[in-house]
């Protein structure tokens, strides 16, 4: 072993594998965010109000994929997307739609967005779950006045449920970027970065670059990196959602 | 009149959006479940077609010609032993913490806090290293160090805020009556701790039983392998035969499956608050 210096960190600053693989990590953050929690917002308002059966069910089903590995989800969505076996594609020629059928897991172009799906589909239940315990925390009399003046049931969910979990929501989106910028299980499954290195992930990276090129130098200085990374997305994250009820609070 | 049949139907329509959904929740598993019955030629013909015979021909396969038996095994074991010792070390700590106050009381707390805040990732090349120099991969209990190092930090933390609200008047009782440390915590503190004490092995089981990275790295002799991992060795496999690989997958969860749907709402009640406090 020879010491280097910041080498490594000048390599890293050139290594567009790694940027690349950022990037993955970021847009996959994005679409989990909007995803997971978009989608788990508004079925915890549909859950919470008093038009829904079969809530508890309804509960306890959505939030089973969360409890599953990662792996497990990797290999489930991995015979979903399969082309000629898959259920999507399967689901399409039923729907005699064959045209759109594809390879999901081989167009670097969409790669991307076809992986997040089975994240955001692992969690929306566990978002759900967070999100409803704040709703149903909330004093019911104030959607009573609101209904009174007239207010519709999106009028309410946006001017009356969202001001008032801001607090469990922002709890919510940092949990999401965090899990995000780790993400490596689910990806080594069913892509292993792949095709090409167009799905590649930051901790994939580090991975192949430690146990199969065998540069540990390098793969460290990327996890100094990786490090820094979400600490700074997550925290800035932070400040941007808590600052504006700071003052509301105290 | 018109106003309520359009009520009725808004009802219906968002009724039927979160049938819809819950039932995309559950359809690849049970797909999954009775296509695991199939043989390989039956999947290929039409793969969401049920089976035409409940042939256990694959899982008969995946008991035989496989490890799986050795790779449950071995999940169990770490997270039995995983749990246990996170739940009373951090009972022990979490007490302490929450009862006495020395000098370094809030660095040791906020020093175990801080564990938190480590991605794992950033970690995964110094720990490899420091195990391999070490001698530590490749033994019965390489997994369980960073299982219940990495389990520690938010277990400490959600113990001493729960212990911290519980009255004190029955350990001085307790004391009175010539209870000593030992009997006082064990005897008294542990049962009026229960709650929490089954939130924090709800989240560790599922954390430890899960876990891959580490299991990836650190263990690589194949007796020793726990199920996440050993179900990407089944991949390189069986890339083919589909069926049987979900035989593999089922047999796999399915402990985990049943025990989520027997103690559902204590499980999602333990593992959101986690969650919203770590």
């Amino acid at each position: 072993m020879k010491y280097v210096g910041l080498n490594n960190y000048k390599i890293l600053l050139k290594d567009s594998t790694f940027w690349h693989a950022f990037q993955n990590n970021v847009l996959i953050t994005v679409y989990c965010v909007i995803g997971q929690i978009g989608i788990a917002f508004i079925f915890s308002a549909l859950l919470t109000s008093k038009w829904i059966k079969f809530k508890s069910i309804h509960r306890v089903v959505a939030y089973f994929p969360s409890t599953i590995s990662a792996v497990v989800v990797g290999f489930v969505w991995m015979f979903i997307f399969n082309y000629d076996y898959g259920l999507v594609n399967s689901l399409l020629r039923a729907l005699r739609l064959s045209d759109l059928a594809k390879a999901w897991l081989d167009n670097p172009d969409t790669i991307i967005f076809v992986a997040s799906i089975p994240l955001i589909w692992q969690y929306i239940g566990y978002y759900m779950v967070i999100i409803m315990a704040a709703m149903t925390s909330i004093d019911p009399s104030i959607y009573e006045v609101a209904e009174i003046d007239g207010a519709s049931g999106v009028q309410r969910a946006i001017k009356i449920t969202l001001p008032l979990i801001k607090g469990p929501i922002a709890v919510a989106v940092m949990l999401c970027i965090a899990g995000n910028m780790k993400i490596f299980d689910h990806i080594y499954v069913m892509t292993n970065g792949g095709p090409g290195s167009s799905s590649m992930v930051m901790a994939l990276h580090v991975y192949k670059t430690t146990f199969i090129k065998n540069h540990f130098g390098y793969a460290s200085a990327m996890s100094i990196a990786i490090l820094v990374l979400s600490l700074a997305l997550v925290g800035g994250s932070r400040l941007l959602i808590m600052r504006p009820w700071r003052k509301e609070e105290n | 009149m018109g106003h309520k049949a359009g009520h009725k139907i808004t009802k219906g329509f968002f009724n039927l959006i979160l049938i819809l959904f819950s039932f995309t929740c559950i359809f690849p598993i049970i797909w999954i479940f009775y296509s695991s019955f199939k043989t390989q030629s039956e999947f290929m013909q039409s793969s969401t077609a049920l089976p035409e015979a409940f042939n256990l021909k694959n899982y008969i396969s995946v008991f035989t010609q496989t490890n799986i038996l050795q790779y449950i095994l071995n999940s169990l074991r770490n997270t039995v032993l995983s749990v246990a010792v996170i739940v009373i070390v951090s009972f022990l700590a979490g007490y302490v913490l929450a009862r006495y106050g020395f000098r370094g009381r809030a660095a040791i707390y906020n020093y175990f806090i801080m564990g938190m805040l480590i991605p794992i990732h950033a970690l995964l090349v110094p720990m490899y290293v420091q195990f391999q120099q070490n001698n530590l991969t490749n033994h019965w209990y390489t997994l369980l160090l960073p299982y219940v190092a990495f389990g520690l930090p938010i277990s400490i933390m959600l113990i001493e805020s729960y212990i911290s609200t519980i009255p004190r008047e029955l350990e001085e009782a307790a004391a009175i009556d010539g209870c000593g440390f030992f009997g006082t915590i064990f005897r008294i503190v542990f049962p009026l701790a229960g709650p929490i004490l089954a939130t924090v092995a709800i989240i560790q089981f599922f954390a430890v039983w899960n876990e891959f990275s580490f299991a990836l790295i650190l263990v690589s002799k194949d007796t020793l392998r726990t199920v996440p991992v050993g179900l990407t060795m089944f991949k390189a496999a069986y890339t083919v035969d589909y069926p049987r690989l979900m035989a593999g997958i089922l047999v796999t969860m399915f402990p985990v499956m049943v025990l989520y749907f027997v103690f559902s709402k204590r499980i999602i009640e333990g593992m959101v608050a986690g969650a919203v406090k770590g």
